[in-house]
């Protein structure tokens, strides 16, 4: 578990000091996480101890984000003042994301699988 | 004197000023929220991370606890986000080498949902005249949590408000997701995934995985992908539209 920790820290580090030192507008994690996909990739397969680690941060990863969300008491009257706005903002938005993403999928995969079924 | 038990403020004050009054609030919340959603099988509306925000909001403002004073002892949780975003390489890995073939189709229902996403809600949003304070926060808020604060860092918005606004997007996608594949009568298991992880990300995904194991793995790899192309491209798009 220990060395599982040690090497997420270590991706994490590294991709830090990547966007510190050369990519400044990409955060450091996604840089962490893409340097670890790579290393993957090298490997052929998870290690059982960064699988292990891992799935376990994953699992809570809602814990995670409580104490950034708690700052939400921060804006409480700037938010009651634009509910409306807002929560209509939110709900046109993801359904409309929805709709494009999986209305695309399914036209491209026809479009693309339909002459192969005619072979 | 030396024997009375001092005054509860000393208490307190001894309290408030160590981390672990913070840290026992923020896990015992999260506590509280994931058996109530345990209790009703996985509810997409008992989501436990809003019920511990509810729970957790209510405790600091009940005791006068200033929000920079809770944080200082939470950041230990907090910290851990940037590790959670880098094991989110795991499974995106796990998914590819099933996936790989799709992978064009996927990228362009990808590209064409995450600027949806955008250009949707600030347009909604700024048409319904709200704050522009508020409306910067929208922009990275289809992003997986923990990515899209570090993009809210560094386009100016308030990685708070991002979180919110990311969580609340996940409960609508988990809850309302249905009813928009059923309407235009998607029924591959992999294209409503899909869409859920890149519309909903981690709520989505998780309410894909207990649909079905197929809508899960492409529901993470939505996720992923999103939190990465995000990341890269959400900094350019937000130049354009503030």
């Amino acid at each position: 578990m220990i060395q599982g920790l040690v090497q997420l820290f270590l991706f994490q580090a590294f991709g830090e000091l990547l966007a510190k030192f050369a990519l400044p507008m990409i955060p450091g994690p996604v840089l962490g996480l893409v340097l670890l996909l790579l290393y993957l990739a090298l490997r052929g397969h998870v290690p059982d101890h960064i699988d292990g680690v891992g799935s376990t941060v994953l699992q809570h990863l809602g814990l995670l984000f409580i104490p950034a969300s708690v700052g939400v008491v921060l804006y409480l009257p700037l938010l009651k003042a634009n509910a409306w706005g807002i929560a209509s903002a939110l709900l046109v938005s993801v359904l409309a994301t929805i709709a494009v993403t999986s209305g695309l999928l399914k036209l491209l995969s026809r479009a693309a699988e339909e002459p192969r079924d005619e072979q | 004197m030396s024997n009375e038990l001092p005054p509860i403020s000393d208490i307190w004050v001894y309290l408030s000023g160590s981390p672990l009054l913070a840290l026992v609030l923020t896990l015992s919340a999260y506590w509280i929220g994931l058996s109530i959603y345990e209790r009703t099988q996985r509810n997409p509306l008992a989501n436990p991370v809003l019920i511990a925000v509810v729970l957790v909001a209510g405790v600091i403002s009940a005791l006068n606890m200033p929000y920079a004073k809770y944080f200082e002892g939470a950041q230990f949780v907090h910290f851990l986000l940037g590790t959670a975003t880098v094991s989110l390489a795991i499974p995106i890995y796990k998914g590819w080498a099933s996936l790989k073939r799709r992978i064009g189709v996927l990228l362009l229902a990808l590209f064409a949902g995450a600027a949806t996403s955008i250009v949707t809600a600030v347009g909604v949003a700024r048409w319904l005249g709200v704050d522009e304070s508020l409306v910067r926060g929208l922009v990275a808020k289809s992003v997986t949590a923990p990515i899209a604060m570090g993009i809210a860092e560094r386009v100016h918005a308030s990685p708070t408000l991002t979180a919110i606004f990311a969580v609340s997007t996940g409960i609508l996608g988990a809850v309302l997701g249905r009813f928009v594949l059923n309407g235009l009568h998607i029924q591959a298991w992999w294209q409503r995934g899909f869409a859920l992880g890149v519309a909903a990300h981690g709520i989505g995904t998780s309410r894909a995985l207990s649909v079905h194991p197929e809508a899960g793995a492409y529901a993470s790899l939505g996720m992923g992908m999103h939190g990465i192309a995000g990341a890269v491209l959400i900094p350019y798009l937000a130049g354009q539209l503030f």
